[in-house]
């Protein structure tokens, strides 16, 4: 890839873009949640000092989720907005392969595990080792606790990083034998996006830009407990297989 | 001024685009295309689930928005302005659209307006009558408002009355529950009302013989009771729906008529979802007949769309107005231009029609 590629990752607090031919990011800009819907002026101000409009890209890549739900619809709306009259490409790479790949860049390959905090004593979790070439996912991002997702392999990740392994540092250290590595440590997620896309198993390409949804990694509370109530899937369901 | 203005509407359950097409020294904008896809998924729960209606906007809006333009028989780069619903909504639901239409407009520079989704009832039937203008009084009606309001000049909006607890439109949807009906109630209602008998009950009508407010919450309570009593409510249930229909409807019309007069304007327009009513319409033209018009959009631009949107978007073009990339989803958005009853001298004299 040589042609410019714009990245957006809204999953977690931190919504960020990131301009470059992957893996270089050669521009960026991040704000906090709270001000998440500014994505586009987020876009805007990222692609301007390069000269670039969004016809210039080659592609879009997205972060994937899971994550914040709100969050997530706002980077997918955007890139759809975006994609869907320019015809760019657009992948998606898991938020959390691009996080734990922040800490993961600068090591040896080892296993790194990433956190989010999912709330009610969850986390979404996943845990990858990053070769020189392709991405090895160990782990694929569920939502669980942490002691499950120590159980669910018996590979030791060398570091935990994320909001959801801030949030439980005991059992953290207890599993990796290492203190967690907090988000606000490592780059914004949008830059890893870009370092990491044209790695085998990172990115998912997605065909159908129209319908395509992100990975929420829950399904709505209210669908969980109607189908618990009815035994059945629900109806008519958005996104039912997430 | 816009030529072609592209609309998109995700304030609830309705994902819509419509196409407008206007152009310099038009009046009046014609409608090329209206989508609307209702989402059935909350069809179960007799009411919106606003986490399933914003992933449900998500997956559906493009698509929508694409059928639009074909409709329209045209191609991205005709559409020279987006216009968004920007609120009132559910936040979830109304960010998506807005996300959505800030990149489409950033993409292709074009011009953003965020648009509010009273304002956008207010211009549904002038989608489809160019005539129809202010002054007049409106009464809009839905399942998350009930308003009455004196319209000297669009972009003017004098608040006459509100409800002061539940919006008519939830009030069919909660009666409909009692009644173990489906979802929307209002639709529901009315087809099983008219199998009713409007003499079995006789139900209050709240407020009817003063002012222009609304309170429903009373009413309600009083179809609980109502079937709590009840010794078969497959056999009530047909005169309960008439008799709380024709409640509800009695008030809504007494008070617009009760507007009309007392600002004297030739038009009164319904709008908002329960406007699909057609025995709402119907009876507020029988009460109204001789005293003013009644002007009400077809049902499809009653509903929740996107047509609406465009044309109020398309008449905030013309002043000049645009948003930024800064534009923001606001459940609570105000109406803009909304004044409020300063004092009892400058508030229609509300005596009984």
């Amino acid at each position: 890839m040589s042609a410019p590629w714009l990245a957006i990752d809204t999953a977690t607090d931190l919504a960020s873009v990131a301009v470059g031919a992957p893996p270089g990011a050669q521009s960026g800009a991040h704000v906090q949640g709270a001000r998440r819907h500014e994505i586009v002026q987020l876009i805007a101000f990222a692609l301007s000092p390069l000269g670039l409009r969004p016809a210039d890209l080659e592609g879009v890549v997205l972060g994937d989720g899971p994550g914040s739900f709100t969050g997530l619809r706002i980077g997918w709306a955007a890139a759809k907005g975006l994609v869907q009259e320019t015809g760019l490409a657009l992948r998606a790479v898991p938020s959390l392969m691009a996080a734990a790949a922040g800490a993961a860049l600068k090591l040896d390959p080892v296993p790194v595990a990433a956190c989010f905090d999912a709330l009610r004593g969850q986390v979404y979790g996943a845990l990858y080792v990053f070769h020189p070439g392709h991405v090895e996912t160990l782990v694929p991002p569920a939502v669980m606790t942490i002691p499950e997702f120590a159980d669910r392999t018996s590979v030791r990740p060398k570091l935990v990083v994320g909001d959801g392994a801030m949030r439980y540092p005991g059992e953290v250290e207890r599993w990796s034998g290492a203190a967690p590595v907090p988000l606000e440590s490592l780059p914004p997620l949008a830059a890893m996006l870009l370092a990491i896309v044209t790695r085998e198993g990172a990115a998912r390409t997605i065909d159908d830009v129209l319908t395509a949804e992100p990975v929420y990694g829950r399904l709505a509370e209210a669908q969980v407990k109607w189908e618990a109530r009815h035994g059945r899937p629900l109806p008519d369901s958005p996104g039912a297989s997430r | 001024m816009a030529d072609v203005v592209l609309g998109i509407e995700t304030s609830c359950d309705e994902t819509s685009a419509a196409v407008l097409v206007g152009g310099r020294g038009v009046r009046s904008p014609e409608l090329a295309s209206l989508v609307i896809l209702s989402q059935d998924v909350h069809q179960v729960f007799g009411g919106v689930v606003p986490e399933l209606a914003s992933r449900a906007h998500l997956a559906a809006l493009p698509r929508v928005v694409d059928r639009a333009l074909a409709e329209a028989g045209l191609g991205w780069s005709a559409v020279d302005a987006v216009a968004v619903t920007a609120g009132p909504g559910l936040v979830g639901a109304l960010l998506v659209g807005v996300v959505y239409a800030k990149a489409l407009a950033y993409t292709g520079g074009r011009a953003l307006i965020g648009v509010n989704h009273l304002e956008g009832h207010l211009f549904a039937p002038a989608v489809e009558d160019p005539e129809l203008g202010p002054p007049f009084v409106a009464l809009l009606v839905s399942g998350g408002h009930t308003l009455l309001l004196d319209v000297p000049v669009w972009g003017r909006y004098r608040l006459l009355g509100a409800t002061r607890d539940d919006a008519a439109g939830e009030a069919f949807d909660k009666v409909a529950t009692l009644l173990g009906l489906g979802y929307p109630g209002g639709p529901e209602i009315e087809r099983i009302a008219k199998h009713g008998d409007p003499a079995r009950y006789t139900l209050p009508r709240p407020m009817r013989d003063e002012g222009f407010e609304f309170s429903f919450s009373g009413l309600k309570t009083s179809v609980l009771h109502a079937v709590r009593a009840s010794g078969d409510l497959a056999r009530d249930r047909p005169h309960l729906a008439r008799g709380f229909q024709d409640a509800v409807l009695d008030v809504l019309v007494t008070k617009l008529e009760r507007a009309v007069r007392a600002t004297g304007y030739p038009t009164a327009v319904l709008g908002g979802g329960v406007a699909c009513s057609r025995t709402l319409a119907a009876l507020a033209a029988e009460r109204l007949k001789g005293l003013a018009r009644v002007a009400v959009a077809s049902p499809r631009l009653n509903a929740d769309n996107a047509a609406m949107i465009a044309r109020a978007g398309w008449y905030r073009l013309g002043l000049g107005e645009r948003s930024d990339w800064t534009l923001d989803a606001r459940a609570d958005l105000p109406l803009p231009g909304l004044e409020w009853p300063a004092s009892p001298a400058h508030t229609p004299h509300p005596t009984s029609p």
